[in-house]
C-alpha cells in the first residue's frame, strides 16, 4: 500500500525534495523583502 | 453590523453548515463517524489539515500580532515543511498499514496498554484546553459586536459547534472544512487588496511595506541564535520542526484528519499540499497585520482597541482622566502623520537623510504612543481590575468593522466563525475518538454493537463540548491566544512526541522504560515553564529528547532485558493485522 507511485513527479523523494527546496527558497526570500523592507 | 453584513454571514454560515451535515447523513458505525470511512480524496486531506490548524485564533491573533510585534512570527511555521516530509515518510504509512483509529492505538501494539493509556491522556488534556481556546476567540466576536457579556456569547458559540459536530461527525468536519478554506483563501486575499486601497492615493503598497519596515515590523527573519527569543531562524526550524511534527504527528485531530484519505498516497498528497501552501498563507496574515499597522500612521488608531472596555472608561468614574490620555493620543497623531508624509515624501525623491530622520522620529512617537497605551491600561486595571486588557486580539476586529465595506465585514466576520467552527469540530471529533477508542471501547465496553459505539461516540461529543465550553470562560486570562495555545501544546507535545520516536526507531526500549521516561521528561518540562527556563518553542524539542535518552538509560541501565522488535500483539491488533477488524464497526 505504501509503495503507490504520486500521481506527479515520479517518485516520493522527488515530492519530497521540491517542499523543501520551497521552503529554502521562501527562507531566502523573507530575509532579501526584510533588508529591502527594513 | 449593517442588515447587509448579517445577511451575508448568516447565508454563509448556514448554508456550509447545511451542505455538511447534507454529506455527512446516513451514517451507521464509528469508522464513518470518526473515519469518514476513510475514502476522502488528498485535496480535502489538505485542506481539512489546514482548516484543523487555522482556527479563528489564527484570523484575530495573527494580524494583531502582526500590528505590535511584526513579520517575525512567520519563523514559527519554518520547521512545518520538514515535519510534513518525515510525517509522509514514517508516520503516515505505520498508522495505515495498521488501520488504526487513532495514534495512540499503534503504542499499544508497540509498547503496552499503560503507555497508551498515558499518551491518550496527555492528548486528552492537552487538546481539551486548546479546544475551549478556539471556542473562546469567535465569542469575543459577538461580544464586541452585539455589546453582550461574553459569557452568553461562549455558550451560543459552542453550543453551535457542538450541534453541528454531534451530527455530523469526520465527514461533516471534512465537507464544511473544504469550502470553509476556499472561502477563507477569497476573503484574506481581498482584505490585503482593501487595506492597501483604504491607504492614501500617493501611498501604494511598496510605501505601505516600506513604513512598516522603518517602524521595525518587517522583522522577518533573524539569525542569531538565541535560547530565550521566542522567534528566530533556529527556534523555527528546529523547535517548530519538534512542535509541527508532534502536533500534525502524535495529535489525534490531525492524525484524524489524514486518516480519512483513500489510501498512502492521498493521506501522503494532502500533507505535501501543507507543506507548500501554510507558509504564504501565515505570511499573507501577518502581512495583513503590518498594513493595518501602516494603515493607523494615517488614521488615528485606538488608544484601545477593545470597544466594550473603552465604552466602561468613558462613562466611568476616571472618564477624565480617560479624555486626557485620549486628547494626548489625538495630538501625538498629528504629529504622526506629518512625520509619515515627509518619510513618504522622502522615499519618493530617495532622500536618505530625511529618511533617516523621520525614521527616527517616527519611531520616537512609536515609543510615546505604547506609554500612552500603558497608560490607558492602568486606568482601565484602577475602574475595574478584573478588565481584559490583552487588547492584541481586538486590532483586527476593530479595523474590520469600522473601516471595511458593507458586506465584506459579514464575510470576514463568517470567515472567523467558519475557522473556529473547522478547528473546534476536528477537536471535538478527536478527542471523542481517543475517548471511545482508547478509553471506553478498550476499558469499558469492549464488545458493544456499532449502534452503541456511535450512539456513545456522539454522547462524548456532547460531554467534551460542554468541558471546552468551561474551559472557554477562563480563556481571557491567557493573554495572546495564539501563543496561548502554542505554549500549552508545547508543555504535552515533545513527550508525546518523544514515545513515539521511541516507538519507531528504538526497538529494543519496551513499555515499562518509556512510561517512566514521559512521566519524568513531563516533569522537566512542566517546572522548565514555571521557571521560565527557556523559549517555549525549545520545550518540544527538550521533552522529545529527554523520552528518548531516559528510556534508553532506564532499558539499558535499570531494567536490563533486551526486549524483541515487538511484543506480542493484543486480539484488536491482531484482528486488524488480519483483516478483521470489521467486526468491531460494521453491522
Amino acid at each position: 500500500m505504501s509503495d503507490e507511485k504520486p500521481p506527479v513527479g515520479g517518485r516520493w523523494r522527488n515530492l519530497y525534495a521540491l517542499v523543501i527546496g520551497v521552503l529554502i527558497v521562501l527562507i531566502v526570500f523573507f530575509y532579501f523583502f526584510a533588508r529591502h523592507f527594513s | 453590523m449593517s442588515t447587509i453584513d448579517w445577511v451575508v454571514l448568516c447565508v454563509t454560515l448556514l448554508s456550509i453548515i447545511l451542505y455538511g451535515v447534507w454529506k455527512s447523513r446516513g451514517m451507521r458505525n464509528i469508522e464513518a463517524y470518526l473515519l469518514a470511512d476513510r475514502q476522502l480524496p488528498w485535496y480535502h486531506v489538505g485542506l481539512s489539515v489546514m482548516a484543523t490548524q487555522a482556527s479563528a485564533i489564527t484570523f484575530i491573533s495573527a494580524p494583531g500580532q502582526g500590528f505590535t510585534d511584526g513579520m517575525r512570527f512567520i519563523q514559527f511555521y519554518f520547521g512545518l515543511p520538514l515535519a510534513m516530509v518525515v510525517l509522509c515518510i514514517t508516520f503516515i504509512p505505520k498508522f495505515r498499514n495498521l488501520n488504526v483509529f487513532t495514534a495512540y492505538e499503534y503504542l499499544e501494539k508497540r509498547f503496552d496498554n499503560k503507555t497508551r493509556s498515558l499518551t491518550a491522556f496527555l492528548f486528552l488534556v492537552q487538546r481539551g484546553l486548546s479546544t475551549g481556546i478556539t471556542i473562546y476567540a469567535p465569542a469575543i466576536i459577538l461580544s464586541t459586536i452585539l455589546n453582550i457579556d461574553i459569557t452568553y456569547t461562549t455558550l451560543f458559540m459552542g453550543g453551535l459547534v457542538i450541534i453541528y459536530t454531534v451530527y455530523g461527525g469526520a465527514k461533516a468536519v471534512s465537507y464544511t472544512q473544504m469550502l470553509q478554506m476556499g472561502i477563507i483563501f477569497s476573503g484574506l486575499i481581498f482584505a490585503a487588496w482593501m487595506v492597501v486601497h483604504l491607504l492614501p492615493p500617493d501611498v501604494g503598497f511598496g510605501d505601505a511595506l516600506h513604513i512598516a519596515g522603518k517602524m521595525g515590523k518587517m522583522n522577518v527573519i533573524d539569525t542569531k541564535f538565541d535560547l530565550n527569543n521566542r522567534y528566530n531562524l533556529w527556534s523555527g526550524i528546529i523547535g517548530g520542526f519538534f512542535l509541527q511534527l508532534s502536533y500534525f504527528g502524535t495529535d489525534q485531530s490531525q492524525v484524524g484528519r489524514y486518516l480519512t484519505g483513500r489510501s498512502v498516497a492521498q493521506s501522503r498528497l494532502g500533507l505535501i499540499m501543507n507543506g507548500l501552501v501554510k507558509i504564504p498563507m501565515q505570511f499573507l496574515i501577518l502581512m495583513i497585520g503590518t498594513l493595518v499597522f501602516t494603515f493607523y500612521q494615517f488614521h488615528q488608531a485606538p488608544v484601545f482597541f477593545n470597544k466594550t472596555e473603552v465604552n466602561k472608561m468613558e462613562a466611568g468614574a476616571y472618564k477624565q482622566e480617560w479624555k486626557k490620555v485620549d486628547s494626548s493620543a489625538t495630538v501625538l497623531h498629528i504629529a504622526k502623520q506629518k512625520q509619515v508624509t515627509r518619510l513618504i515624501q522622502a522615499l519618493h525623491s530617495d532622500n536618505t537623510a530625511l529618511e533617516d530622520s523621520m525614521r527616527a522620529g517616527l519611531q520616537s512617537s512609536e515609543k510615546q504612543s505604547a506609554q500612552l497605551r500603558k497608560q490607558a491600561v492602568a486606568l482601565i486595571l484602577k475602574n475595574n481590575k478584573r478588565a481584559d486588557v490583552n487588547d492584541t486580539n481586538y486590532i483586527f476586529l476593530s479595523f474590520v468593522t469600522r473601516y471595511l465595506p458593507v458586506g465584506l465585514v459579514g464575510l470576514l466576520i463568517a470567515i472567523i466563525f467558519l475557522a473556529s467552527m473547522g478547528s473546534t469540530a476536528s477537536g471535538l471529533n478527536s478527542l471523542t475518538s481517543a475517548t471511545v477508542i482508547d478509553f471506553y471501547r478498550r476499558l469499558i465496553r469492549p464488545s458493544a454493537s456499532p449502534m452503541h459505539y456511535l450512539g456513545a461516540s456522539r454522547w462524548f461529543t456532547v460531554g467534551w463540548g460542554l468541558f471546552c465550553i468551561v474551559v472557554a470562560f477562563y480563556a481571557h486570562k491567557l493573554g495572546n491566544l495564539i501563543e496561548a495555545v502554542n505554549i500549552l501544546g508545547s508543555l504535552f507535545y515533545g513527550t508525546i512526541l518523544g514515545i513515539f520516536l521511541v516507538a519507531f526507531y528504538m526497538k529494543r526500549v519496551g513499555g515499562t522504560a518509556v512510561f517512566i521516561a514521559a512521566l519524568a521528561a513531563e516533569a522537566f518540562i512542566v517546572f522548565a515553564w514555571l521557571n521560565d527556563l527557556m523559549a517555549f518553542l525549545w520545550l518540544n524539542m527538550i521533552g522529545c529528547l529527554l523520552v528518548m535518552i531516559l528510556s534508553f538509560i532506564i532499558q539499558r541501565f535499570l531494567l536490563g532485558t533486551v526486549i524483541p522488535d515487538h511484543k506480542e500483539a493484543s486480539p484488536v491488533s491482531k484482528d486488524i493485522e488480519t483483516g478483521k477488524a470489521s467486526k468491531y464497526f460494521d453491522n
